[in-house]
């Protein structure tokens, strides 16, 4: 990888997003590593590393990588962190800047599919409302409308 | 009863190596000077500090002390007083009137014995230039609760461990044999959590000359270092760093935290980019510099401005204070070593000697 491949841009977007702010005074001590429970079980996680790459701005790497979205957000890093980089917050802003991106990971963006369709996680058509009528509960309408507002996806076939 | 006024030149608050320095080029210049020390004996910080050469000197300057206690008893235009403090100073014309208070020691004796001796009684002091040469305060590891420090037996601040040097360090690390001693540098330094931006500049260099002379008297003896980057300030360094790299073990890491194991501390750290952790017989915090437990006190009295650090003096300058006729020498300014603090004693006092030129050729015309 050449430098011209990186994008200098990426850490001031980072910084700009809400909780992003601190990225910038990390002095890759790896405090945050030492301390961070993830890292101790999953191969590949690194903190430190991880801010490294959007300092140099490999903007790609850090957004494609599924890593970004294993934090447990125990906020570890950050209490021991002597600079105050709040990297539980950083990883929050690198997430949000991925999943405007598109590279939100496959099973949320299943989970969100579901949301704007169904405003719920399952499904309700007429066996389950049948059941609920069976015990005496009464019908549910699925009312996606606001989950696509929120969600800013629109609907999907017409279909509201 | 009357108050004794001491006239002189100049006054110089504090006698560690950057006081005495001052006091010596002041008296090269002409121009005597009184040395008021806080403690019983001269000498300060660097007092405690052992000679850390192996098979040839290191320049660590430690060694340079008794040859400036040497040149202060030579020359009688230095006076000292131990066991006082300025408790009162104010603006008079071109100088300072001061009031000095004995203190009470319940320290260790002094090491040295000079003339002067302690002060005896309140007395009051008219000085055409004051030199403010305190010292900075070492950085309290307990702070970072973390580390373990007095917590977790076997851990030690690097002060601690330069006391034990010449003597047993197996007092240190709890009775057991320290075959496998850890530093932890930057304690107390780079740690914008504690407001302390700043590098502490000698606490590498003094972290692996200890390392270095434990490594000379127990060969085999495993060192681990751990750090941010090695800041060692001066060209002697570039050799040497390449051959320590070689008989000790980098880590570039900051540990999590370390906490009590059976076989004594254990640092947790990142290596590869897993949490590791590994036991250690000793493990030592390199404490950094703060800036004087007496800098808002002083810088009241005397007017004086502080750096952006906290320490005493101005950013932009390297010995003035902001008020006329006062000067800071040392680490009072901020972190230095001992060699650097001797140069800037004598900077110092070249300022002063400055300040203090008009003053002189009046009282000759007078």
């Amino acid at each position: 990888m050449l430098l011209n491949d990186c994008d200098p841009g990426f850490k001031h977007q980072v910084a700009a997003e809400p909780g992003g702010q601190g990225i910038k005074a990390c002095f890759a001590c790896a405090a945050c590593t030492a301390r961070c429970p993830v890292a101790g079980h999953v191969e590949g996680y690194d903190p430190r590393r991880l801010i490294r790459l959007v300092l140099l701005g490999r903007r790609e790497e850090v957004l494609a990588s599924p890593l970004i979205w294993l934090c447990s957000t125990c906020y570890s890093c950050q209490e021991v962190c002597p600079q105050q980089v709040s990297f539980t917050e950083v990883l929050t802003a690198i997430k949000n800047i991925a999943a405007r991106a598109g590279y939100g990971p496959p099973a949320t963006e299943a989970v969100i599919d579901q949301l704007a369709a169904h405003g719920r996680l399952l499904e309700v058509g007429e066996f389950e409302n049948q059941r609920r009528t069976d015990l005496g509960l009464p019908e549910v309408a699925e009312a996606p409308a606001h989950f696509q507002k929120v969600l800013g996806v629109e609907p999907a076939g017409g279909k509201s | 009863m009357a108050v004794k006024t001491i006239k002189t030149p100049a006054v110089i608050i504090g006698g560690g190596v950057a006081g005495l320095a001052a006091a010596i080029d002041l008296s090269r210049r002409g121009l005597s000077s009184l040395v008021v020390e806080r403690g019983p004996r001269l000498g300060g910080r660097v007092a405690d500090f052992c000679c850390k050469a192996t098979d040839s000197c290191v320049r660590c300057g430690a060694c340079r002390l008794a040859d400036l206690v040497r040149r202060v008893a030579a020359r009688p235009e230095i006076a000292i007083y131990t066991s006082a403090k300025p408790v009162a100073a104010e603006a008079d014309g071109d100088g300072w009137r001061l009031t000095l208070e004995p203190q009470r020691n319940n320290g260790p004796a002094p090491v040295v014995e000079l003339a002067g001796g302690p002060l005896p009684r309140r007395s009051q002091v008219q000085a055409g230039a004051v030199i403010l040469a305190v010292g900075a305060t070492p950085f309290d590891p307990s702070a970072k609760s973390r580390f373990g420090y007095r917590r977790v037996p076997g851990v030690v601040s690097a002060l601690e461990l330069e006391g034990a040097l010449e003597h047993s360090l197996a007092e240190l690390a709890g009775g057991r044999d320290p075959r496998r001693v850890a530093f932890i540098q930057c304690v107390g330094s780079r740690d914008e959590s504690l407001g302390h931006l700043y590098c502490s500049r000698v606490c590498c260099g003094f972290a692996l000359r200890m390392a270095r002379v434990i490594q000379a008297r127990r060969p085999g003896t495993e060192i681990t270092f751990f750090h941010m980057d090695v800041q060692t300030y001066g060209r002697a360094w570039a050799g040497e760093l390449a051959e320590m790299r070689e008989q000790m073990n980098f880590v570039r890491a900051m540990p999590g935290e370390v906490t009590a194991g059976p076989g004594g501390p254990q640092v947790v750290y990142a290596a590869g980019g897993r949490s590791q952790t590994a036991e250690f017989d000793l493990v030592v915090l390199s404490q950094g510099m703060r800036p004087p437990v007496g800098a808002a006190a002083l810088s009241q009295l005397f007017a004086c401005t502080r750096t952006s650090d906290g320490f005493l003096g101005s950013d932009a300058e390297p010995v003035a204070s902001g008020a006329a006729g006062v000067f800071i020498a040392g680490s009072a300014r901020g972190p230095m070593s001992i060699v650097e603090s001797i140069e800037h004693g004598a900077v110092a006092a070249a300022a002063a000697a400055g300040h203090l030129q008009p003053l002189v050729r009046e009282a000759a015309h007078a």
